[in-house]
């Protein structure tokens, strides 16, 4: 439900960065998102159609690139990655509590194309 | 043309928050993020929690709703300050409401300050508020299935307050459960089991807080 609320942020980001560099229509907007945010990618775009109408993105695209949840456990060397939508803190090989958590957790704007027409 | 960017979304939402934890510890008020779904007992939990602990320390209440004072006003009858927040139409509190929102309170004067938020076992998971500590609570009724079904919320919760225990012998929820799968998407989280209905399990809960402030 407050992928509208991430949305709304992300929409403020993008064309401050947009007027900003003197540009006057944004194209697309690349975003990450890590499996771990809890953030639905449906809703995501739902949000970002109704929410972009009437700004310098409104014929844009949303670009979502999904991040998997990666750790590390400090004991055993395990790689561990998991599509699952939860963060981990048990090695599944050896048991170690001690993991380094490597990606799951973005929430970023990454790239975005603009051009000059509006 | 390609511009980079790499920003955080909620980057916004993040500082207001970092501020509001600024001003809190200079006022030297302890702030607790109190989360759950509707109807599992926040408001009740405040209440008696309130009760037992207004003697020792001063408290204050944020109290945020989509719309409406019932909660505010159930606050108010305890005698402490509160102050409602009506987020129309929003899931969740997010920092900037809680920066308006303490502009209300004696800060100065508070040795704890409650923000109930939203009920709702999603979405303020996600945002910062400027608190101390995340507490939410998961009433039993709800189903001892949750923790796998809404992991964040009990993964940025550092206390797990098991409510309605009392209804343990009535329903079909396992309560081990719940505590299990809590612990494995948190192997840090502070269990409670309480009642806010017989009063079990309340003096361990606000024996902790009494300890988390001083």
């Amino acid at each position: 439900m407050h992928e509208a609320s991430i949305v709304s942020q992300l929409l403020h980001i993008a064309i401050a960065e947009c007027e900003k560099n003197g540009y006057k229509k944004i194209d697309s907007i690349k975003v990450t998102i890590g499996r771990a945010t809890g953030i639905m990618i449906d809703a995501l775009l739902f949000a970002f159609n109704v929410l972009k109408e009437g700004t310098l993105a409104s014929d844009s695209s949303l670009i979502v690139e999904e991040i998997p949840v990666r750790a590390m456990c400090n004991d055993c060397g395990e790689k561990i990655e998991s599509n699952e939508n939860y963060i981990i803190f048990e090695c599944p090989k050896c048991g170690s509590f001690s993991i380094n958590l490597i990606s799951g957790k973005e929430l970023n704007i990454t790239e975005m194309e603009v051009s000059d027409e509006a | 043309m390609k511009l980079k960017v790499t920003t955080k979304i909620l980057d916004a939402n993040d500082r207001i928050a970092e501020e509001n934890k600024k001003m809190f510890k200079e006022a030297g008020v302890y702030v607790i993020n109190l989360m759950s779904s509707p109807g599992a007992g926040k408001t009740t939990l405040l209440e008696k929690t309130i009760s037992a602990i207004k003697d020792k320390v001063k408290v204050g209440v944020i109290e945020g709703d989509i719309t409406g004072t019932n909660d505010a006003e159930r606050i108010d009858k305890l005698g402490v300050p509160v102050i409602q927040i009506n987020t129309e139409g929003a899931c969740h509190l997010d920092a900037n409401m809680i920066a308006e929102a303490a502009k209300e309170l004696p800060l100065k004067d508070l040795d704890l300050l409650f923000i109930e938020n939203v009920g709702n076992l999603v979405c303020p998971a996600e945002f910062k508020v400027g608190e101390d500590v995340k507490v939410m609570i998961l009433s039993l009724t709800e189903g001892d299935d949750k923790p796998l079904k809404y992991p964040l919320m009990f993964q940025e919760s550092s206390v797990l307050i098991i409510n309605k225990i009392d209804l343990k012998d009535f329903l079909d929820v396992d309560v081990e459960k719940i505590k299990k799968d809590a612990k494995f998407l948190n192997p840090n989280i502070k269990i409670f089991e309480v009642s806010c209905k017989t009063g079990k399990g309340l003096d361990e809960w606000t024996n902790f807080l009494l300890t988390s402030i001083s």
